[in-house]
């Protein structure tokens, strides 16, 4: 026998208010968990999805909301085009590698939103050089062919070689390539040849954005302001975006954090409960054991492991629902927040195991210090003689 | 003559009850030699177990000094106090006061928790042989009866080898044969030389001590 199972049996004495009162430091450790691992996952995928676009910034619209901008490249449509001549004027600023134009336009099928993207094959293939495609692409000149994401495809059952009829004159167009997974938002969206995608949607010489890649990044901000100097456009960087996509987030961050900080305190308030509780019933034994050659600093330790052994079990529990339970998690998460990028959210960072784990021993800690210190302050006699108020 | 193993001086215990100033314990000498079997009596409210509490280094006195094995208390803390106890004293108690979830082998074994000494597994099976416990060895208290539970509080008390057992109302919980039994046990154990001091009500039992000392309104009467 030893300190440790002792304390382990004291707690098996009330099993049912220890379990209790694990899953509640259960609860509170999952949530803490998942959302932590949600913010850093987020971020991360953000970034990495932005990286995954291969370009450094976007010309769009001048006079286009910076929230509408960034959420250009996820297939948001906005009602206002650049024309050629931006493009030409773009095109001939030093600095930059490629400007490649898009069209973007969205239609519903079945109440659900399609994203067409009109692109220049060649130039999209520079900016992206991981795409693969099962099939092949189209060529710039070719009309009636396109190529779709791998999700995209997994959802609606296509094919290469099916027949779509697409847009409002339900023009047949020909599936000739799947794109392999990419694990970004291009997974999504149909891709047509720019011109042959702005002869279906009625936009002929109109272009939603411009995507910039510039041949040395030093030069961003430089070439930024030169561009912002031609009268329709508006420059977005990545940076902006991805800004932009945080501040958009962030209220929702709030509410969950001070969802996370009420489960805590929930918790904390259920874990001093249960052990007031605990230690009023045993005051008398708390008293034996002083009798019989226990000091208070014994008695305090007792009560601080009965504590430590709550929490960390409540901790291992909350982690392994926290683990099994991310997907649930994130698709809660998703549904509840502006905007999410794709791949996996909640990352399994051993940093943030490490945190959960420091957290549940703090609060530990923090619940047993008044039971402990006021039962080691007791004689035995008075802690034999009454039971604690 | 004996050596003296515990003496107090102009020992005395107040304490506030609501309003009132209740005088527990008045200006008592009181001294008991090694190896002395006494029995303390009186009826109710008459501070004998307040005296032995006091002696035994359970509270402190409101004035008064105690003395054990020539070591003066008085104003020690309770740290201190801890290790005096713990080296020197085994209580028993008339509730017993065993833990439900350990076993009794592991009751016995408690104070060498606090005390940090290793468990010397022959000792511990020497004293429940003593006692007549050995096949109660893994049973937990609610699976005994009240003669074998104050057995195991016995057993407790002795583990860490004292010098002196104060037991408070052993046999108040116990039928009379039982209670028999628990006196012919601290018999033996005083026959090997160990110290008793024990509070009871019951004058036949306490007959059986060396020495009795009767109370009565927190002063000695007889000794």
């Amino acid at each position: 026998m030893n300190i440790f199972s002792l304390a382990a049996k004291n707690l098996m004495r009330r099993h049912v208010r220890t379990g209790l009162t694990v899953a509640g430091v259960a609860i509170a450790i999952a949530v803490l968990f998942s959302l932590l691992s949600f913010n850093a996952g987020y971020e991360r995928q953000l970034g990495g999805e932005l990286n995954s676009l291969g370009i450094h910034m976007l010309a769009v619209p001048k006079g286009c909301p910076y929230e509408a901008a960034s959420l250009i490249i996820h297939g948001g449509v906005i009602p206002k085009y650049l024309s050629y001549s931006d493009l030409e004027q773009v095109r001939k600023i030093d600095g930059i590698e490629i400007a490649s134009p898009m069209l973007l336009h969205q239609f519903f099928k079945d109440d659900k939103p399609h994203i067409v993207y009109g692109i220049n094959i060649e130039e999209q293939k520079a900016l992206k050089p991981w795409w693969k495609v099962e099939g092949r692409y189209f060529r710039d000149d070719e009309t009636g062919a396109m190529v779709v994401g791998r999700s995209l495809a997994e959802k609606e059952n296509l094919k290469v070689g099916q027949v779509l009829d697409f847009g409002p004159g339900k023009v047949p167009t020909t599936i000739v390539g799947i794109l392999e997974r990419t694990g970004n938002q291009d997974d999504e969206f149909h891709f047509l040849p720019l011109a042959a995608a702005q002869h279906i949607f009625g936009k002929e010489g109109q272009l939603t954005t411009i995507a910039i890649k510039v041949d040395d990044i030093s030069k961003i901000s430089a070439i930024s302001k030169k561009l912002e100097q031609i009268p329709d456009i508006q420059v977005v960087t990545m940076t902006q975006v991805m800004g932009t996509i945080m501040n958009l987030v962030g209220s929702a961050q709030a509410l969950l954090f001070s969802v996370i900080i009420i489960a805590l305190f929930i918790s904390a308030v259920g874990i001093i409960n249960t052990l007031i509780m605990s230690v009023n019933e045993r005051t008398r034994e708390f008293g034996m054991m002083k009798a019989v050659g226990a000091s208070g600093w014994d008695v305090s330790r007792l009560i601080v492991i009965e504590t430590l052994i709550i929490t960390l079990a409540g901790c291992a529990v909350g982690l392994t629902v926290a683990l099994g339970g991310s997907k649930l998690v994130e698709g809660f998460v998703r549904g509840v927040i502006p905007y999410s990028p794709g791949g996996e959210l909640i990352s399994i960072d051993p940093f943030l195991i490490l945190v959960c784990i420091g957290f549940a021993l703090a609060i530990g800690l923090l619940c047993s210090i008044y039971p402990a210190i006021r039962c080691a302050r007791l004689t035995p006699m008075e802690a034999m003689r009454s039971d604690l108020e | 003559m004996r050596d003296t193993i515990i003496a107090a001086r102009g020992l005395s215990k107040s304490y506030r009850r609501g309003s009132e100033n209740v005088h527990a314990l008045r200006a008592t000498d009181l001294s008991v030699g090694k190896g002395e079997f006494v029995s303390i009596v009186g009826p109710s409210g008459s501070g004998k177990s307040t005296l032995l509490h006091l002696l035994g280094l359970l509270e402190t006195p409101s004035s008064g000094r105690i003395s054990l094995q020539g070591r003066e208390t008085s104003g020690l803390k309770e740290r201190d106090l801890v290790k005096v106890r713990r080296g020197s004293i085994g209580f028993v108690f008339q509730q017993f006061l065993l833990l439900p979830t350990l076993t009794v082998e592991e009751n016995i074994e408690l104070p060498l928790l606090f005390s940090r000494k290793s468990v010397n597994k022959d000792r511990i099976a020497g004293i429940m042989e003593m006692l007549e416990l050995t096949h109660r060895a893994r049973h937990l208290p609610h699976q005994l009866s009240g003669g074998e539970m104050q057995r195991v509080s016995i057993g407790r008390a002795l583990v860490n080898e004292p010098r002196i057992i104060m037991a408070d109302e052993p046999t108040g919980n116990l039928d009379t044969a039982t209670a028999d039994k628990i006196y012919s046990l601290f018999k033996r154990l005083n026959e090997g030389g160990l110290s008793l001091i024990v509070v009871t009500h019951n004058m036949e039992l306490a007959g059986r001590a060396d020495r009795v000392i009767r109370l009565r309104d927190g002063q000695i009467i007889s000794d």
